[in-house]
């Protein structure tokens, strides 16, 4: 089983040394009936400083697996995790995180929320200053003395993504934020977290579903196999910004990546019902 | 008769995003006249039925005063501060067993629902002194302690720390593994502050819950107490109403029961809402 792997001389000048390394990882889980379960098989991949890598890949693949222990919230099984060159040891402030349901602390304000992760590095003063720079760039000035109950589901993203942000994390993992959104807010939120990553050049690692929205981001697109994931295809985007989805070179980039997802997604539907058939 | 009290909650309901730029105070204030509202309806109905009975049925005031007999004698308890004594008395037996209920009893559900250990031990124990009624203890109670203020408040002890308990393990195990892990994300070291910062406040209105359904079962069980051993407090009063036969002050302590567990109680649900 051959992958395809194109190693890209990757055109950008600017990026230096990798921020993160991922060198054989694999990721093994035992289920309930004393089983073995491997969610990840000797995956290797270099992200360099400022890259926004889009991770795709059929559910299963261990994508999500990969940003948890990215994370820290999780540890490979074998193989090793780098970040600036040093081994993750738990959650850190430096690698911050957007997750899918929001996570906002329902008992505490807009700019409270956005102020959480200020707190032991800046006067409170300082932190309100930080927080409303951040709420005002995503357009929720306004909203700052609101409760998160009273935001619609993208503004609450909108909080989450500037949250993350204000700490000022050299990596910012995105686990599916926007999969939970309807596709209009979904394309609002797209270009403003390009604009901020654009202004703000911070490493970011996105996990998704959605080829478009790949396409759309990434200056990167990784893609896993089945499971066990490993790297499929790993390939730059070069198209300029802004994007257009209806473009042809748009359509030929998706086009690429949709069949290499199809022929795994055969693979995970054989497995499925190999599975199903097996016991 | 419609009730009023729906209409103005339509508006509400509508447009929630605009109505909470009204202060605070001002939603505060419609809410009360909302939900006092009913009450007094409940009550003039109460006393209609009550009255249709004494007219059909005739029967001697000892056994079931008159409405408006229960009213002054009401009023002449009140004006008299017997009243308001006992109910005093009681009330701050209550607030004080609760207290000692909340003191121990959540940092013990807290210890429940973080260490497998600890919920192996205790749990079985709450399981089985959960259904035994405060009511069952008063004998011991009064064996141990006599008739004096620490039987009461060990009585209202037991009523009151299984809600208190049971509400705090569910809140901490209920907390969203998701908002632990943004905490992470955000610096808080896996400790106390984790705890602290978002483990506690993320449980609190559950332990709010637990907070306010205890009050109502040590409410409940404080007239109980009084009414076997004591010789103040609510109970008392209906405990020593009965035995010179005056029905009327049976009904007052009664009537003064519901009173203050209803305004108890709705004072929790506004300090609930506030703070979740």
């Amino acid at each position: 089983m051959a992958i395809v792997e194109q190693v890209s001389q990757y055109p950008e000048t600017s990026i230096s040394e990798p921020a993160i390394t991922i060198n054989r990882v694999s990721k093994q889980f035992h289920d309930d009936e004393g089983g073995v379960i491997e969610a990840l098989r000797s995956t290797s991949i270099d992200i360099k400083e400022g890259e926004f890598v889009v991770v795709v890949g059929p559910s299963g693949c261990g994508k999500s697996t990969l940003l948890n222990m990215l994370g820290g919230f999780d540890s490979p099984s074998s193989g090793q995790i780098r970040v600036d060159g040093e081994p993750i040891n738990g959650p850190h402030i430096q690698r911050g995180m957007v997750f899918q349901d929001y996570a906002l602390f329902p008992w505490l304000t807009v700019i409270d929320n956005v102020m959480f992760g200020l707190r032991k590095t800046h006067s409170k003063a300082a932190a309100r200053e930080v927080a409303m720079k951040w709420l005002e760039l995503v357009g929720l000035g306004e909203f700052a003395q609101k409760h998160p109950l009273h935001l619609s589901g993208g503004m609450k993203q909108r909080v989450a993504i500037a949250r993350t942000f204000a700490t000022d994390p050299k990596v910012i993992l995105m686990d599916e934020p926007f999969g939970a959104l309807d596709a209009l807010t979904r394309r609002f939120l797209q270009q403003q977290l390009l604009k901020i990553w654009s202004e703000h050049r911070k490493t970011v690692v996105f996990i998704t579903h959605s080829v478009q929205e790949a396409v759309y981001l990434a200056n990167r697109v990784i893609i896993m196999t089945a499971r066990p994931g490993q790297v499929k295809l790993d390939a730059p985007i070069n198209l300029p910004h802004p994007r257009k989805v209806t473009s042809a070179e748009f359509r030929e980039t998706e086009t690429t990546i949709f069949e290499a997802l199809d022929e795994e997604m055969a693979k995970t539907f054989s497995l499925d019902s190999a599975d199903g058939f097996s016991d | 008769m419609p009730d009023k009290s729906d209409i103005p909650s339509l508006p509400d309901r509508i447009g929630f995003l605009s109505t909470s730029t009204v202060g605070h105070a001002g939603r505060a204030s419609k809410t009360i006249a909302q939900k006092g509202g009913p009450y007094v309806l409940a009550l003039i109905m109460v006393a209609v039925v009550w009255q249709v009975a004494i007219v059909a049925l005739n029967p001697p005031s000892a056994i079931l005063p008159s409405p408006s007999k229960v009213a002054r004698t009401f009023i002449e308890e009140l004006l008299s501060g017997e009243l308001p004594i006992n109910a005093w008395v009681s009330l701050s037996r209550v607030t004080i067993a609760w207290i000692i209920s909340a003191v121990v009893g959540i940092p013990l559900g807290v210890l429940i629902a973080r260490s497998r250990v600890a919920e192996k031990l205790i749990d079985p124990v709450i399981e089985l002194f959960r259904p035994i009624s405060p009511l069952a203890w008063i004998p011991l109670a009064i064996l141990w302690f006599g008739i004096g203020e620490s039987g009461k408040i060990f009585i209202i002890f037991i009523a009151t720390f299984f809600p208190i308990v049971l509400n705090t393990v569910d809140g901490i195990k209920r907390v969203d593994p998701v908002l632990l892990r943004a905490g992470q994300t955000l610096g808080c070291s896996n400790g106390p502050e984790l705890f602290f910062r978002v483990m506690l406040p993320a449980a609190l209105p559950s332990i709010l819950v637990g907070m306010r359904i205890s009050f109502g079962t040590g409410w409940a069980a404080i007239i109980a107490a009084e009414l076997v051993a004591a010789n103040s407090g609510l109970g008392y009063l209906i405990a020593d109403g009965m035995e010179i036969l005056r029905s009327d002050l049976v009904m007052v302590g009664m009537i003064a029961i519901g009173i203050i567990g209803v305004l108890v109680d709705s004072i929790f649900k506004q300090l609930a809402s506030r703070i979740a």
